[in-house]
C-alpha cells in the first residue's frame, strides 16, 4: 500500500508539471490545425495522432489536464469556502437556524446532483467564449458541490461550540464572529482541508461528464470532458485504441487522488 | 466584610429540573469559599449560572444574581459580555480541554486581553508576560509560542488561571480546577489559589468535590445537597462540628477527618 501511494503522488507530479508545463512540452497549440494529417494515427510528430480536425492530440491533452487539474481545485476552493460559511455559521449558531440551514441543505443533497448540474449549466448561455466557459463550469461546480461539506463542517462546528475551549472564551466575554473567527475557524481548518481535497477528484469527473454531453468548457480550449467527446461513437474509435488515452488518464489520476486520500494522514 | 456577590437562585435543564432550588449563598470580599457536594450536584450549572452561560447547556435559571450591588439577571448579553472576563473570571476542571488546541498560547492570552482591552502589542506583551510571571509560569516569549499540547497539565492549569486573572476579576471561579491534576500538582495549584488571591485581592469561589482540597485552601465552606446550601460557615467550624447529615456523611467519608478535626480544635 506504501509503494502504491508513493507511485501515486510520483504519478500526479508528473501529470501535473507536465500539464504545467504544456506551453514548453507540448509540440503544437491546442488550437494548431494540420490539415495535411487529419485523423492520423500516432508517429513520431504526432504522439497520439491527430483528430478530425487535424489537431495534435498529446498536446491537446496535455492541454486538456492543465484545464481540469487547475480548476477542478478552484472548484472545490469555492465549494469548500461556501460550505465553511454555511456549515461553520450553522453549526455555531446553533438551535433554529441550523435546523432551518441544514434542512435547506439536506433538500439540496435530495436532488439528484448530476441532473442538477446539468440542467443549470444547460440553462446558462452555451454560446460563450472558452474563458467564460470555463469559469461558468467550475463556478458551477463550485456552487452546486457544497451541500455534502456543508453538513460535515456543521456536525464539526456544533461539537467545537460545545467544547470547553469555546465556554471559556466565552467565559473570558468573547462572542460573535469574533469568536467564530479566533476560535472556530482555526479549528474547522482539517475537515476543510480534507473536504477540499475529497471534492477535487469529484469535481474532475463532474467535469468530464458535462463535458461529454458538450456542456463544459467550449472548443477550441480542450478539457478532459471535450476530449472524451470523441469516444461518442464506438465505432470510429474501435481500430484507435490510442483515443482512449484521455479516459485512462483521467481514471488513473482519479484513483492516483483515492490512493493517496485514503491515508490516514491528509495532505494538510 | 461586604458581599461581594449574594444570589438565590432556582434552575436547571429541560430534562433535569431543579437542581438548584432556591439555592442562596452570598461570598464576602477577599474571601475564599468552598463549595463542596458530590458530582452531579448542580456545583457547575450554579458557575455558570452566575456568568449567565447556562443558555449554552441548555439551562435555565431565575432569581436574583447581585455583583458589587449590581443586579446580574436585569442585565443583557452585551452588557454580561463586558463583565464576563473583566469582573468574573472562569478556570475550568481540565486543562487540556480547556486550551484551544489550534492556538499558541500567546494567541489565546492576547485573544482574552484584547476582549477587554485596546492597547499596542507591547502593552499587550507586556500584560501577558507579568501575568505568566504571577503564576509561575515562564516569563519569556518563547513560552507564548508554545502550543497547549506541548505543555504539562500542571503548566496548562496555570496558564487558564493566568488567563481567569488576566483583568484582575473581583469574583474568580474555579469549578473543580484540581480535579484533573496529580497530588503534587494539586497542592501546587492549591498554593497559586492562595498566592492570586493575595496579590490581586481577589474573591474565588473554590468548586470542588473534593472535601481535603477545599479544607485545605478556604475560609468558609458551603454544602450543597439536592440543589440547596445546607450548611454555609468557617472552613474549620464545620469540620469539627458538622451540623447537617449530609455534611456529617460526606466528612465520615474521609480517612484523615481525626487528624483535620483536631488541627482545626487546636
Amino acid at each position: 500500500m506504501k509503494w502504491a501511494r508513493i507511485m501515486a503522488i510520483a504519478f500526479l507530479l508528473v501529470v501535473s508539471a507536465a500539464s504545467l508545463l504544456a506551453n514548453f512540452v507540448a509540440p503544437a497549440s491546442y488550437a494548431h490545425q494540420f490539415r495535411d494529417v487529419p485523423d492520423a494515427a500516432p508517429s513520431r510528430q504526432h504522439l497520439l495522432g491527430t483528430d478530425d480536425l487535424g489537431r495534435d492530440r498529446f498536446s491537446r491533452v496535455l492541454y486538456g489536464t492543465r484545464v481540469s487539474l487547475l480548476l477542478a481545485p478552484a472548484a472545490a476552493l469555492l465549494a469548500s469556502v461556501l460550505a465553511a460559511l454555511v456549515g461553520g455559521i450553522a453549526g455555531f449558531v446553533g438551535g433554529w437556524v441550523e435546523r432551518c440551514v441544514m434542512a435547506a441543505t439536506d433538500l439540496f443533497l435530495s436532488l439528484p446532483w448530476l441532473f442538477l448540474l446539468i440542467t443549470v449549466r444547460a440553462l446558462l448561455p452555451l454560446n460563450v467564449s472558452p474563458v467564460t466557459s470555463v469559469v461558468i463550469t467550475f463556478a458551477l461546480l463550485g456552487c452546486l458541490g457544497w451541500a455534502g461539506a456543508a453538513r460535515v463542517v456543521c456536525a464539526d462546528a456544533r461539537a467545537l461550540s460545545q467544547s470547553d475551549f469555546v465556554l471559556l472564551a466565552r467565559a473570558s466575554g468573547s462572542a460573535g464572529i469574533r469568536l467564530l473567527w479566533h476560535h472556530l475557524v482555526p479549528n474547522l481548518k482539517p475537515v476543510l482541508y480534507a473536504q477540499f481535497w475529497i471534492s477535487v477528484p469529484v469535481f474532475m469527473i463532474a467535469e468530464a461528464n458535462l463535458g461529454i454531453l458538450g456542456l463544459g468548457v467550449a472548443e477550441p480550449l480542450p478539457s478532459w470532458g471535450s476530449l472524451l467527446r470523441e469516444l461518442e461513437s464506438f465505432s470510429t474509435i474501435s481500430g484507435q485504441p490510442w483515443q482512449f488515452v484521455p479516459l485512462i488518464l483521467l481514471i488513473v489520476v482519479v484513483s492516483s487522488f483515492h490512493l493517496v486520500l485514503t491515508q490516514e494522514e491528509l495532505p494538510v | 466584610m461586604d458581599a461581594l456577590l449574594s444570589l438565590r437562585v432556582s434552575g436547571g435543564y429541560s430534562g433535569k429540573p431543579g437542581v438548584m432550588r432556591d439555592l442562596a449563598l452570598e461570598l464576602r470580599e477577599r474571601e475564599i469559599l468552598g463549595l463542596v457536594g458530590q458530582s452531579g450536584c448542580g456545583k457547575s450549572t450554579l458557575a455558570l449560572a452566575i456568568l449567565k452561560l447556562l443558555h449554552l447547556k441548555g439551562g435555565k435559571v431565575e432569581g436574583s444574581i447581585r455583583l458589587k450591588g449590581r443586579e446580574l439577571m436585569a442585565l443583557g448579553e452585551r452588557e454580561m459580555r463586558a463583565l464576563r472576563g473583566s469582573e468574573i473570571g472562569l478556570v475550568l476542571q481540565s486543562p487540556m480541554s480547556s486550551l484551544n488546541p489550534a492556538l499558541r498560547i500567546g494567541t489565546q492570552l492576547e485573544e482574552a486581553w484584547r476582549v477587554h482591552r485596546r492597547g499596542t502589542h507591547e502593552e499587550c506583551r507586556r500584560a501577558l508576560l507579568e501575568r505568566l510571571e504571577n503564576v509561575s509560569l515562564p516569563a519569556e516569549p518563547g513560552f507564548l509560542k508554545r502550543y497547549p499540547s506541548q505543555l504539562s497539565v500542571g503548566q496548562a492549569q496555570r496558564v487558564l488561571i493566568a488567563m481567569a486573572v488576566l483583568h484582575r476579576p473581583a469574583l474568580l471561579i474555579a469549578d473543580e480546577p484540581t480535579s484533573a491534576l496529580d497530588l503534587i500538582t494539586q497542592s501546587e495549584i492549591l498554593q497559586l489559589f492562595a498566592s492570586v488571591r493575595r496579590q490581586f485581592g481577589m474573591t474565588i469561589l473554590y468548586i470542588s468535590h473534593d472535601l481535603l482540597s477545599v479544607a485545605t485552601i478556604s475560609d468558609r465552606m458551603a454544602v450543597m445537597h439536592q440543589g440547596e446550601i445546607v450548611e454555609c460557615r468557617p472552613t474549620a467550624e464545620i469540620f469539627r462540628e458538622p451540623a447537617h447529615p449530609y455534611t456529617q456523611e460526606l466528612i465520615r467519608a474521609l480517612p484523615v477527618v481525626p487528624q483535620l478535626a483536631a488541627a482545626a480544635g487546636k
